[in-house]
This record gives structure tokens, sequence and C-alpha cells, in this order.
């Protein structure tokens, strides 16, 4: 059986949430591999979801947001922005490869970026293969 | 020059005693001798009489800034701090964790401490590039001058330019080792947190028994919440008792901050610790 990854998206409710729905009404097309879960806000992501998710098995993490400046709550993408550097940060030095996480801005009218960067990202992670170093196995 | 170890001890038992004395403190954080010379304990002092029981010599490795929080606020303490030490307690009052006015802080210049169970010298070059503490209201001995200031990063080196399954291969064999035992949270000044996210059962963020996922989750997610903030003191790698090589990751945490954002934890009590604080012009290249 071919290799099917198994990504955990986290995206923002009102910036990359919103931009996924208006990929779905306008009948995109992009892979299915990408499970998204909504926070309010990309600040709102503890940076232990990230390891957590790739020890439970996900093969990549992306993380969407508004664009810097455009936050609902003014500023909360601005601090997730050094968050997430760090652990961009970790996960590489750890030994973990850095092409599993990502970052992008994706505005709520950008449909076609998210559609794109799914597209994108899931056959970055096909080509990486499975994700073998935190998964836990029994 | 710096002052010898002996005359440090002695201006350091002065000064407890006539701070205690004058009732301008309530405690002075110290160290006394432990069951010998190289195993100094950390010391309260609670009363005049108490100050003749302080010690200081090159084992005296503790981070006193650890004791500081567990006092109630308005306390009035007073403290000795190595240069690393002096940052900690920097961390901590830009934090509110502790209030300036609440501290007498005595300073100890040092050229090199020596780890108790290895006697490697622990010089500028592992404790964050400082002979002199960056913040304290009474030094009590020489300033330094004129030492060489090595990059505390250089130790890094070996492990910068391994691939990255090498370092995969080194951190999984390292922290396969960990027994839970905690020695580095209760040895980290920076390590307040009650309870720490790793004894917690809802969520639970990692298995709390050891064995090799509860280690990594709670390795990594410690070195995160450490990001900006340790100041690489080395307590938790001293702390350790199967000698995993924590302060490498942290110091490599450090050195990222630094760059990224241009700021080492510690140095101003006028600054935000890095991850708690912003600018609309960090850059995007950051997150690639």
């Amino acid at each position: 059986m071919s290799f099917e990854p198994k990504i955990l998206g986290i995206a923002c409710n009102w910036c990359t949430y919103t931009g996924a729905d208006l990929a779905g009404t306008t009948r995109l097309q992009y892979p299915q591999n990408t499970r998204v879960v909504r926070v309010m806000c990309s600040s709102r992501i503890n940076p232990s979801f990230i390891f957590r998710a790739f020890q439970l098995g996900a093969d990549g993490v992306l993380v969407g947001g508004c664009h810097p400046g455009d936050c609902h709550y003014n500023t909360g993408n601005l601090y997730a922005r050094r968050r997430l550097a760090v652990v961009k940060k970790i996960l590489e030095f750890s030994g973990m490869e850095p092409g599993r996480f990502r970052v992008e801005w994706i505005s709520a009218s950008e449909g076609n970026k998210f559609a794109e960067v799914v597209r994108e990202f899931t056959q970055q992670i096909r080509e990486l293969g499975p994700q073998t170093k935190f998964k836990i196995t029994n | 020059m710096a002052t010898s170890f002996k005359q440090i001890e002695q201006n350091l038992k002065n000064e407890a005693r006539a701070l205690l004395e004058s009732g301008r403190v309530a405690l002075v954080l110290a160290y006394t001798r432990g069951y010998d010379d190289r195993h100094p304990l950390p010391y309260t002092a609670k009363c005049a009489s108490d100050a003749d029981n302080i010690i200081f010599n090159e084992y005296c490795n503790a981070n006193l800034a650890r004791y500081l929080v567990r006092h109630p606020r308005g306390t009035k303490i007073a403290i000795a701090v190595k240069p690393a030490d002096s940052r900690a307690v920097v961390v901590l009052i830009q934090e509110e964790k502790v209030h300036r006015d609440d501290l007498i802080i005595l300073g100890i210049p040092v050229l090199g401490m020596k780890n108790h169970k290895t006697d490697e010298i622990i010089d500028s070059r592992t404790t964050g590039g400082l002979y002199n503490p960056v913040l304290c209201d009474i030094l009590l001995g020489e300033e330094i001058t004129g030492e060489p200031i090595v990059s505390p990063y250089d130790v890094l080196a070996p492990y910068e330019a391994m691939d990255k399954e090498e370092r995969w291969a080194f951190w999984k064999k390292e922290l396969e080792r960990c027994i839970r035992c905690y020695a580095c949270r209760k040895a980290c000044p920076m390590c307040y947190c009650d309870p720490c996210f790793i004894d917690l059962d809802k969520p639970r963020w990692g298995e709390k028994a050891p064995g090799p996922g509860g280690n990594l989750m709670y390795h990594l997610t410690r070195f995160h919440h450490l990001a900006g903030r340790c100041i690489d003191c080395g307590e938790c790698y001293r702390a350790c008792p199967v000698d995993i090589p924590l302060h490498l990751f942290h110091k490599k945490v450090a050195k990222e901050c630094e760059e990224m954002f241009g700021l080492a934890a510690g140095m101003s009590i006028d600054e935000k610790p890095a991850l708690v604080d912003f600018r609309m012009d960090d850059s995007d290249a950051i997150l690639e």
C-alpha cells in the first residue's frame, strides 16, 4: 500500500479557517490528508500541541494564521510568530526534519492560497515519508 | 585579578551579619558546608549568628535564585549571586516574581568555578560569557576586568556540525536515560510553575513513567518553556543524576533566540523576556 501522510492542520478561526471555507465553497480540489483543527487564534497554539502531534503519529504539522498586523486580536499572531520560530529551531536541533513543520499566513480571502499550501505541503511530506522519530510505538 | 574564595567568603559573612543585625533583610541566601567541602549546600541564614555557618568555595555552584520564589512576596531577602545567577535574578524581576526593592543582591565576581562531579572548570564559556554580575547592590570582590570574553556558544559547534540523523541518535540516546527524577526542574531558577505541565492529568501532555515518549515530551516542552529565559547557568546538567547534557539544548535555544530576537536573557531589568514580547518588524524568515 502506498504511503498516505497524516497531517495535522491548525487553523485560526478568523483567517485561515475562513480561508479554508472559501476554498471549499469555491470547489477547489486539494488533498484530504490534512485534518484541520480550528483554534481561535494562532497564539492559542501551545507548542506542546505540535510535539504531541508528532508523538501521536502525525507526519507533518501545518499551522495557519492571519497575516502579521491583521490579527483579529491585534497582536496574537505576533507572539505566535516568535513562539513557533522557537518550536522550529527545537525540532531542528533535536534531529527532526525541518520540512515537517510549516507555518503560513493565510487570510480569509485567500482560498486559493490555502489549497495551494495544502497541496504543496502534502507533496513535501509524501516525499519525506513516514515520520518515525518522535512517534510512540508500543 | 580575582579576589580569592577565602576573601569572598569573609566578605559574604560580614555583609550577611551586618544586614541581619540591622534588620534590613529577613534572610540571607548563601551556602553552607555539606558533608565535605566538595558538596556545599544552599543555606538560608535567618539571624546574625547564622552568618558564621556561611561558606564560599569553588564548588558553590547551586543557583540560589531558585530559592527566591519560595518566600512570600514582600519578604526582604539578601541573595549571594555569581555572574550567571545574577541574570536569573534579573529574569525573575522582569517576570515580576520578585520585586527589585525587596532584594539586596550580593554580587560575587568569579573567574571560574568547578563542577563537583568532574572537577571540570566552569568559566564564562560555560556560564553565559560573564565574569561579573549584571545587577548587584554590593560587590563582594574586586570587579574582574581585562579577561578575554569567550562566546558561551562555542561548545555547541560539534553538535551543530552533526547531520540531523546523528543529532537525533544523540538526543534519543541521551533522553532515553532520563529517570524522570525532575532534579533539572528543581534546580532550575526559572522552573517555578505549580503544577508543572507534566504533572497534570487533564490534559495529560505526556506519559509520566520514564520511557522514550514521555521523556521526549517533557524535555522538548521544557526547552521551549525556557526559551528566551534560560540564563545558561548549567545547573540542570550538574543536578542530573545520569548526566544528561541538557544545558547544550538550552544553550542552543538561547543562541537562536539571541540571533532571532536580538536579546540575551536576563541582561537588563528594563527588557522583557523574548517570548512575551514582539516587534512588528520581526522577520517572517524566522519561520522558514
